[in-house]
């Protein structure tokens, strides 16, 4: 799917030229200016209802409690208030935020390594009940949370494990499996056979193989998948809400509905600690967007 | 070492397994299990193993705190059906989002997939912000929607004050007859970016060439989408509505964040009621029978969508 070029800044909507008959608009090509203009203009509007809600978040965000109170969501802070954002750190969210980054930086790297290996087995290796294995890998794609908890409380209780963010983490890694395996395995399977025979043949073993050339061959959708897999994992509620009692260890998402219901009228510091939240997101996203799209691409073919 | 070169898919199709060297056999036989271990304990363990107790505590009555559970057979299903009036509302509510997120979210994604697969000037940046939302999580979203629909401060009301509108005007969230349904709005707005995402990616597969053909055929724009592309992206819709229908029934934070259920229970939906009577009210045994509930209702959206994912092995 790296074909789509989200990235791609090439302006082509007049799509005269001859070179660009592949690649040229579909909708919209050669159009007349007035067409065109109108075109814009609708998209604009789409676009700027579409980020209303975000625009309000910033704006709430920015403006002392006051302003917030008589002039509601949507209007320009009369005076722009950073302190907001210290203030929201202060009173929780930046240990809500250093929970987060500590359980999808432990999470993520662990959970793709042993995904990589299932999905490089189920592909590579010559594995006789690798359809069969396959299929209950992706059950897990399908069962509602919901289906697990009361188990997984009796289990974590009985380990110890309730309020820990290892807790936490060993249940991400358990859930992450299923589309881990998914996207690496779609990826692997458009490694031509050949060199994993050929090393094969030069007496490599299994694992050197997948070490050495089949996770650098898949660098792709090993970072399209930290991507998706990071950004998922930043987000999780449930399981946090569930298995993470005290407040020193809650997640941001977690930590944020806890804060709104904490500080109900403080609108200006819970859009603060909500723009915090969603910032690193979407750095990422501005950063890679192009991965999310190879991800998802992997996770279909 | 010619049995070496068999395709992978030959041989792991279990029929016409060509004979390899005994010691590359031998091998074989146990190496992919070390290669599949940890991820295949770890997912038993955490996902399969807790299903399968929750299909049989759901047979129990039990407080989980009780040393002793009660056998009771279907007595919680049945209870489920017959006494539990939240239940109800919860399905019914299950089924209008369901309905809602197989229409509207998936609807919007072709068309905007559509509109942006051509390349003008910008086409990214809109398809970025129009995805945007799709990276954001239900409780965050949840959080943003809540202040929109405040009574007196939020844009909702604002909005059809300055239109002139005020009879609309409605404390949205807390109006027991209409509460979920700035819940869905919420939700849908999260819930494009995934469809236009596949679409777009589905659109890629489809040759230039056909549009070609078909314009040079005098086929309009509609006709092009009628006859061409839509039966083109057949697979991807497929994919699209089983993902839309399986996230629509594990909506969960959003209600949280936004309704907790209420106003009197009425924005419950089958997950959040399962939490509910599980966590609030310790009835175990009907939270367990939710579940069970809830995971047929994702099995009949999933069956498709799984036999589409295995039968390209």
């Amino acid at each position: 799917m790296s074909q789509i070029s989200t990235g791609a800044i090439s302006a082509r909507l007049k799509g005269t030229g001859p070179h660009n008959s592949s690649t040229q608009a579909r909708y919209g090509a050669r159009m007349p200016s007035a067409k065109v203009a109108i075109f814009y203009a609708a998209l604009i509007a789409a676009a700027l209802i579409w980020v209303t809600p975000v625009i309000t978040l910033i704006l709430t965000a920015l403006k002392d409690a006051g302003d917030f109170a008589v002039n509601g969501a949507f209007s320009l802070p009369k005076s722009i208030r950073w302190a907001n954002f210290s203030e929201a750190w202060q009173t929780g969210v930046g240990n809500y935020f250093w929970n987060s980054v500590i359980v999808t930086g432990v999470k993520v790297p662990i959970g793709i390594l042993i995904e990589s290996m299932a999905a490089f087995a189920l592909t590579h290796m010559h594995f006789r009940w690798a359809n069969k294995v396959f299929v209950y890998v992706l059950i897990g794609l399908i069962v509602p949370i919901q289906m697990t908890l009361v188990p997984l409380t009796l289990l974590m209780n009985a380990l110890n494990l309730i309020d820990t963010l290892t807790g936490l983490i060993i249940l991400y890694i358990g859930f992450g499996v299923p589309f881990g395996v998914l996207v690496m395995r779609g990826y692997f399977r458009t490694l031509p056979t050949a060199i994993i025979e050929a090393a094969r043949i030069d007496g490599c073993s299994w694992f050197r193989i997948f070490y050495r050339i089949a996770l650098p061959l898949a660098l792709p959708a090993v970072v399209s998948l930290c991507i998706l897999d990071g950004v998922a994992t930043w987000n999780e509620f449930i399981l946090a809400q569930i298995f993470l009692r005290s407040d020193e260890l809650r997640t941001l998402p977690l930590g944020l509905v806890q804060f709104s219901t904490q500080f109900s009228t403080q609108y200006d510091q819970l859009a603060a600690a909500v723009l915090i939240s969603v910032a690193p997101v979407m750095l990422v996203f501005l950063l890679f967007q192009r991965y999310f799209v190879a991800g998802m691409g992997g996770a279909v073919k | 070492m010619a049995t070496t070169t068999v395709p992978a898919e030959i041989v792991s199709a279990g029929r016409k397994r060509s004979p390899a060297p005994t010691r590359v056999r031998d091998q074989l036989r146990f190496l992919p299990w070390v290669f599949l271990a940890p991820a295949l304990v770890i997912y038993s363990v955490v996902v399969v193993y807790p299903m399968l107790y929750s299909a049989y505590l759901s047979l129990f009555r039990w407080d989980g705190v009780a040393p002793k559970k009660v056998f009771v057979g279907f007595q919680n299903y049945v209870t489920l059906l017959t006494h539990n009036e939240v239940f109800w509302i919860a399905l019914k509510n299950n089924a209008i989002w369901l309905v809602a997120a197989l229409l509207v979210p998936t609807s919007i994604g072709l068309g905007l997939a559509l509109v942006l697969n051509s390349r003008f000037r910008g086409s990214h940046i809109f398809r970025s912000i129009f995805y945007f939302p799709a990276v954001l999580s239900l409780a965050v979203v949840g959080l943003i929607w809540t202040w929109i629909y405040h009574p007196d401060l939020g844009l909702a009301n604002q909005l059809l004050d300055a239109l002139g509108l005020k009879f609309l005007k409605r404390n949205w969230l807390s109006d027991p007859n209409i509460a979920i349904y700035p819940v869905i709005l919420a939700a849908t707005w999260n819930a494009v970016g995934l469809p236009m995402l596949l679409f777009l990616a589905g659109l890629q597969t489809i040759p230039q060439e056909l549009h070609e053909a078909a314009k040079v055929e005098g086929a309009g724009p509609l006709q092009r989408f009628w006859h061409v592309t839509f039966p083109l992206l057949r697979e991807t819709t497929l994919i699209v509505l089983a993902i839309t229908s399986i996230n629509a029934l594990k909506a969960y934070d959003i209600i949280y964040a936004m309704t907790n259920g209420g106003p009197a229970n009425r924005t419950q939906l089958l997950s959040t009621w399962m939490y509910f009577l599980t966590y609030n009210y310790n009835e175990v045994g009907l939270g367990t029978a939710i579940a069970i509930v809830l995971f047929s209702l994702t099995l009949i959206f999933a069956i498709p969508y799984i036999r589409l994912m295995t039968r390209k092995i």
